[in-house]
């Protein structure tokens, strides 16, 4: 296919449809190694407009990605383009963008690569912030290797390695990725194009890690499970399932198709000097004899004292000991060093109390 | 100036030295030193870029992944971070990344005993990854040739296009010696490869053809990747025959030993020759083969139980004698008595 005799195919508006994108993707690859009905195929068409849209091109632009069916993405984007190992995109991602900052680094992968395998590096690399977008083709399943189950699989969908049911809640993306600042992440599907458009160059022009957990169906190995005749069929049912909420959000409810973000919003100080108590001497404290030790056992509006090896605490503050002279076997006023080294706790109960003396 | 180096920080040099500026690595005993001297230095030089990763498995794949960007890259590990890397390292080889893999090797499986020397990673180094790959490796055994070998690991990284590890020991990275690293020359390879933003190629692990087209269900090419990888680390490990030889007139037995080992029984050279190997793997199998030759008994002492020695075997095509210095435990002493008793058996 060659993108000027393309031209000419119009739009409902009568603009003539710009289809300069494809020089984006490598079109000899071409038909690609998809099902039909996959989601994939929109991603990887709307990424690539948002790119050209923006003036971008191999000279200036990577893609990267995992393993499974969206991991073949990079391999048809017209780029230079990194197929990492199974889970490793986004560190694959940052160390690029790291040595090479002119460069414009972009991960297309799928919620298993990036979510289940690669979660450790979604942690640490969001935490980081690297200036990457990542574009999440989040189908619910792991397609390439038949339909088991996902971290993103809801809970109660049957697939093969859940006969019965997904057994356990999915994992929150919307979560993870939000939870300090700075941050964008930003779910759409693949129906509500328009949104889905606007996210992605949304996205793209964010500085710093943003994220598009993009829905996206897979008819073959999930939605026929499901009871899914067409695509199209899923594409409704992902009509009922979410619905666009516009404007500024600081949080996305599971039903709720958006964008979040945050910059930094206040810089932090970096931790220089932590404020070290110094120790008391232990001349300078008051000396006690094991007779005046004794007055302090909490009666008549004295204070609770007790010795524990050669120091003497001050314990009024204990829960344990009001109202009353002794707390089970350990007796106010008196040294209870073998007492609390016989104890079922640890000595560091009596630490956590503060020194008033030290015994003679 | 000559001044007291450890190990860790002449391999850190060397790399410097041809002209590393990236590193990745996550600490572990007994190399967080040249991560923390990579910290250092990435302050003081803003071309020099590093990360402490999450784990071993993202320092090795941020290692590759910053090679194909155009920097030469490398990472420090020992045994149990290694297995972690693993799968990067067969990633590296159908990438064809150039960048070097430090592996200190300490007392395992698993955890195994930290801080205790051991040379028991070589099967590891060799066939840890999945499928047919099988890296170039150089083991130093003294601080100079820590500084130099980590050089040679990299322009040797730079010819293969491949992955390069260079071994050391627990022992090796914290011993100090006084060594003038500015007065050693060095040659440089510089990069060969080009960097990404320039073309609109495929960088992938699976298999593929010459265009970076995947290609998963055709033997041929397969069999043309890998023959020519093959062939690629045959011509570069040609290039580093490197090895030391120690012979004692009249003796009829044959030490042989690498790294620290080879240190410690570097006394017993009056009595017996010795034969250190420097690029472990591929086995310098021709110079084995002719320095066996005239020896009656054949002695492999090294810190696993065995595993050098199953080379020598195999390239000897001989039965050779083992002195196993397992758990860290490397005293001289202690091996030259298993080295008589040795000679004792095989009837001296």
């Amino acid at each position: 296919m060659d993108s000027e005799s393309d031209r000419g195919v119009f739009e409902g508006s009568g603009k003539v449809m710009d289809r300069s994108y494809k020089e984006l993707l490598k079109m000899r690859r071409f038909p690609h190694t998809w099902c039909p009905g996959c989601g994939i195929g929109a991603v990887l068409k709307n990424v690539a407009m948002a790119i050209k849209e923006l003036g971008w091109n191999y000279q200036n632009t990577v893609a990267v990605s995992g393993i499974g069916c969206s991991g073949r993405m990079s391999g048809y984007m017209n780029l230079d383009a990194i197929h990492t190992p199974h889970g490793r995109a986004l560190t694959s991602a940052e160390a690029i963008k790291t040595v090479r900052p002119d460069l414009n680094v972009i991960v297309l992968s799928g919620d298993g690569d990036l979510a289940s395998i690669g979660g450790n590096h979604l942690l640490h690399t969001s935490r980081r912030n690297p200036n990457i977008t990542v574009f999440c083709n989040d189908n619910e399943i792991y397609g390439l290797t038949g339909g088991q189950a996902g971290p993103t699989t809801p809970k109660g969908t049957k697939t093969i390695t859940s006969p019965h049911g997904e057994t356990y809640l999915p994992l929150r993306l919307g979560c993870i990725l939000t939870q300090q600042a700075p941050y964008f992440y930003a779910r759409t599907t693949v129906y509500h194009l328009n949104h889905f458009k606007t996210c992605i160059r949304e996205a793209l022009l964010w500085k710093g890690f943003s994220f598009v957990d993009i829905i996206s169906d897979c008819i073959e190995l999930n939605g026929r499970r499901l009871g899914f005749k067409t695509a199209h069929q899923m594409f409704k049912w992902f009509d009922e399932r979410f619905h666009i909420v516009e404007g500024e959000r600081d949080h996305l409810q599971e039903d709720e198709l958006g964008i979040v973000k945050a910059t930094a919003e206040e810089v932090i100080q970096p931790v220089e000097k932590v404020e070290v108590k110094p120790e008391i001497p232990m001349e300078s404290l008051k000396p006690f004899t094991l007779e005046e030790l004794q007055h302090f056992d909490g009666t008549g509006g004295k204070p609770i004292y007790i010795a524990y090896k050669g120091k003497v605490y001050d314990i009024s503050a204990s829960p344990l000991f009001q109202g009353e002279k002794r707390m089970r076997c350990h007796i106010a006023g008196k040294d209870l060093t073998k007492d609390i080294d016989m104890a079922p706790h640890g000595e560091d109960l009596v630490f956590k109390f503060s020194w008033v003396g030290r015994i003679e | 100036m000559k001044r007291l180096v450890s190990g860790n920080e002449a391999i850190f040099q060397g790399a410097i030295r041809a002209g590393a500026s990236y590193f990745a690595g996550y600490p572990i005993s007994p190399t967080s030193e040249i991560l923390q001297q990579a910290a250092l230095y990435s302050e003081e030089n803003k071309e020099f870029r590093f990360l402490q990763a999450e784990d071993e498995i993202a320092a090795a794949i941020a290692t590759i992944s910053a090679s194909l960007a155009g920097a030469k890259a490398f990472t420090a590990t020992s045994g149990p971070g290694f297995s972690l890397m693993q799968e990067a390292l067969g990633w590296g080889h159908v990438v064809e990344a150039p960048c070097v893999f430090v592996n200190s090797m300490r007392v395992g499986p698993s955890t195994g005993m930290p801080t205790q020397p051991a040379q028991s990673d070589l099967l590891q180094i060799k066939a840890g990854s999945a499928g047919d790959c099988y890296p170039i490796a150089f083991y130093p055994n003294s601080v100079e040739e820590c500084f130099r070998l980590t050089a040679k690991a990299f322009n040797a990284a730079e010819d293969s296009l491949s992955p390069v590890i260079l071994l050391a020991d627990a022992f090796l990275s914290h011993l100090y010696e006084m060594v003038d690293l500015e007065r050693i020359a060095i040659e440089v390879i510089p990069r060969s490869k080009e960097p990404l933003g320039r073309g609109q190629r495929l960088f992938t692990g699976t298999a593929h053809d010459k265009l970076g087209n995947v290609k998963t269900n055709d033997p041929e090419i397969y069999r043309g990747w890998f023959w020519e990888l093959k062939d690629r680390h045959d011509r570069v490990a040609e290039k580093y025959p490197l090895f030391e030889y120690l012979p004692c007139k009249n003796s009829e037995t044959l030490l042989i030993a690498f790294g620290i080992t080879s240190r410690i029984i570097s006394s017993l050279k009056d009595r017996f020759s010795i034969f250190r190997p420097i690029r472990i793997y591929p086995v310098l199998e021709k110079e084995l083969r002719e320095m066996t030759q005239s020896y009656r008994h054949i002695i492999v002492v090294e810190g696993s139980d065995g595993q050098y020695a199953s080379w020598v075997e195999c390239a000897i095509c001989r039965k050779v004698m083992k002195v196993p210095c397992l758990g860290g435990g490397f005293k001289l002493k202690w091996i030259q008595s298993q080295i008589e008793e040795c000679l004792k058996g095989a009837g001296r």
